[in-house]
């Protein structure tokens, strides 16, 4: 990467709409944990998984990958700490992955 | 709107991953050249973004919870194209590392989330937005995850799991998301009007707009 590339990426980063929306992602995952709660209060099903009660599907559900992180928990640990940390570690990855790919359009 | 394995026909998830990876692969050539160093950035921010916003399921009285998926937010401040592999790389992450949406199904899900979605709802905002930008956005964030839940009632429909109950699928997944989306549209429409306000300059250029600016 020439310098001028990284001093214009660099500017970017440090600009404040840049700060402002690493900020709002910030909130929205320290507030996950809260939402977590709220939906299981309300009892959380979507529309998908009423089809799929309503037709039988769910007897035919495997489960091939459950992920390193299972449905946004970390096992053994209480459940809203495993979302706050689901959600830290979902966003960095995500982060991470579209800068890589990011340059490699930009190239 | 995530669907779990066992979910779709094997050659079901096939044509859909087939058409998934096809678009894909057909936006990242388009989307050569449109990203420069001062948006990467808004690339990488509006990703992380989407992925959090979708871990928040407000509760609605009533037994159901919706989330904020922004196929047609990102459309709209990316472009169709980086809007797409944005989305595709959410959904990707939340499958391989949550087990949220299926590893066989993959391809339906990143299909109706990310490119469905995110198509249908920049087709609509292009369609509106010369008369009312906030309008506009409300209807492409509404209208495209109405789009991307009717492709998903359309794959469970034909698939034996769901008893090739096309109907009852399509009538559950669209009137449910059509009531939903209300909520997905007015959140990208505010988001919008509010990132349209601080920096319009993000916003991939728009020469049919421009004209009429």
């Amino acid at each position: 990467m020439s310098a001028s590339r990284a001093d214009r990426l660099s500017d970017a980063w440090q600009s404040q709409w840049a700060r402002r929306g690493l900020g709002a992602v910030a909130a929205m995952v320290a507030l996950s944990p809260l939402f977590a709660w709220a939906a299981g209060q309300v009892g959380y099903a979507e529309p998908l998984e009423n089809a799929a009660e309503h037709t039988g599907a769910t007897a035919h559900e495997v489960t091939y990958n459950a992920g390193l992180l299972p449905d946004y928990t970390v096992p053994s640990l209480d459940p809203f700490v495993g979302t706050l940390v689901s959600g830290v570690v979902g966003t960095a990855l995500t982060l991470v992955v579209v800068l890589a790919m990011a340059r490699l359009l930009a190239e | 709107m995530h669907i779990r394995d066992g979910y779709l026909d094997l050659w079901v998830a096939a044509v859909c991953a087939l058409l998934a990876i096809g678009t894909l692969a057909l936006a990242a050539r388009r989307a050569d050249g449109e990203l420069t160093d001062a948006r990467a950035p808004v690339l990488g921010i509006v990703a992380a973004g989407l992925f959090a916003a979708q871990m928040l399921n407000w509760p609605i009285p009533g037994g159901t919870s919706a989330h904020f998926v922004g196929g047609a937010f990102a459309a709209i401040l990316l472009g169709p194209h980086l809007g797409a592999l944005c989305v595709a790389t959410v959904v990707t992450v939340q499958a391989l590392v949550f087990g949220d949406g299926g590893l066989v199904v993959l391809g339906a899900n990143v299909l109706n989330m990310a490119v469905v979605e995110v198509y249908v709802g920049y087709g609509v905002y292009r369609l509106l937005a010369d008369r009312n930008e906030f309008a506009a956005a409300f209807a492409a964030g509404w209208l495209g995850i109405t789009a991307g839940a009717l492709a998903a009632g359309l794959q469970l429909g034909i698939s034996e799991a769901f008893a090739y109950e096309l109907l009852t699928t399509l009538s559950i997944m669209g009137v449910g998301h059509l009531v939903l989306g209300l909520i997905e549209g007015g959140i990208t429409a505010v988001v919008y009007r509010y990132v349209a306000d601080a920096r319009p300059d993000l916003f991939p250029s728009t020469p049919d707009l421009e004209v009429t600016a």
